[in-house]
């Protein structure tokens, strides 16, 4: 497995914990605050990352080629 | 425990909502348009659809900036949501809110390395004229309540009466500002066409997703304080039917005129500003 898709993978899996425990547990209101400002967009984020299509080895050069040299 | 789960079904009807209502705005504008126009629903499609097409990361973006920044963009309307529709708390985190917003929309066409987010990165710095409207507005409701928290503001309402009445040009400020973030909008100059998407034209595939559901949350904050600073405690029903219908309305303007170029959306929305906060001045104390 990739590694980009492995990183991602933990952190949706750290992101679903932290989201889990808050939704459980009786915590500070401060740390669920954080663990919703935080954890709820890595969640979205780690998930479009591993969801999201991956070019064929061949295009992926051409795909990141920026047209726009000079500016 | 029951504050996340708050926190959690307000982000998810703020995102169902919020993108129901762009894809209500969108229509509105095509039928004014005599065009048939997308399905209501098809904002909402897109954002979730954009999370399985291919991403392409540009070689010029400045990484890990070009994918932390959509991110930052998801961070702050999740505050917003928290700060109004969870706790009702503090009219100046909003503020906050918005203005953290203003950067994101400058370092996002920054961070890509085009032209056109360039272009935009530079319009958004002249964007922050629609900053003053809120401001304004912000501090008319400090002089008319007291109080900077929404909660007191709806306390205020809720004997005084809404605020709609009593400092109505405070009210046509924020609109303005809710102009300003509508899609197609006349003062809409990050996001013109004459710079393809502005600064988002970069941001493909599944930041783009990111980005529509951050867009989606933070119209449904928008109009849920407008209609909560101006109307005070209303009923679901009235939220949604005030909800639906602004959305009508800023789509029946913005179908109707064209974009603005940047010098004159800066003066047009200052001068809306200094004329609607003298109008409420003389209201307030004459």
């Amino acid at each position: 497995m990739e590694r980009q898709t492995k990183i991602c993978l933990l952190l949706l899996v750290i992101s679903t914990i932290f989201i889990l425990y808050a939704l459980v547990f009786t915590i500070p209101i401060w740390l669920v605050y954080v663990i919703s400002i935080f954890f709820i967009p890595l969640w979205i984020l780690s998930l479009g990352l591993i969801t999201m299509a991956k070019p064929r080895e061949e295009d992926k050069e051409a795909r990141v080629e920026e047209p726009f040299t000079g500016y | 425990m029951y504050l996340m789960a708050d926190i959690l079904i307000n982000v998810i009807i703020a995102f169902l909502a919020g993108s129901l209502l762009l894809g209500l705005h969108r229509k509105i504008m095509a039928r004014v348009q005599l065009r048939p126009g997308p399905p209501v629903i098809q904002y909402l499609l897109h954002s979730l659809k954009f999370f399985f097409k291919e991403s392409s990361f540009p070689k010029t973006a400045s990484m890990p900036f070009y994918v932390s920044i959509i991110f930052i963009l998801a961070v702050v309307w999740i505050v917003g949501v928290i700060v109004g529709p969870v706790t009702e708390n503090s009219l100046l985190i909003i503020f906050a809110v918005y203005a953290i917003y203003k950067i994101v929309e400058h370092n996002a066409g920054s961070s890509s390395g085009s032209p056109y987010g360039k272009m935009s990165c530079v319009r958004a710095v002249l964007s922050a004229a629609t900053e003053l409207p809120l401001f304004a507005a912000i501090a008319l409701i400090y002089f008319k309540t007291g109080t900077l928290n929404i909660s007191g503001i709806l306390m205020y309402q809720s004997i005084h009466g809404p605020l709609i009445s009593s400092i109505p040009l405070a009210a046509v400020m924020l609109f303005t500002l809710l102009l300003t973030k509508s899609p197609y909008s006349p003062f809409a100059i990050t996001k013109g066409k004459d710079l393809v998407t502005g600064f988002e034209t970069e941001h493909f595939g599944f930041l783009r997703g990111f980005l529509m559901m951050s867009e989606s949350i933070a119209w449904y904050v928008m109009l849920w304080l407008f209609l909560v600073l101006f109307f005070g405690p209303i009923s679901i029903i009235w939220l949604v039917i005030g909800m639906v219908l602004i959305s009508v309305i800023t789509g029946f303007i913005n179908a109707t005129t064209p974009m603005l170029n940047p010098n004159h959306s800066v003066m047009t929305q200052i001068t809306i500003c200094f004329v609607c906060f003298v109008g409420t001045i003389v209201m307030i104390f004459i």
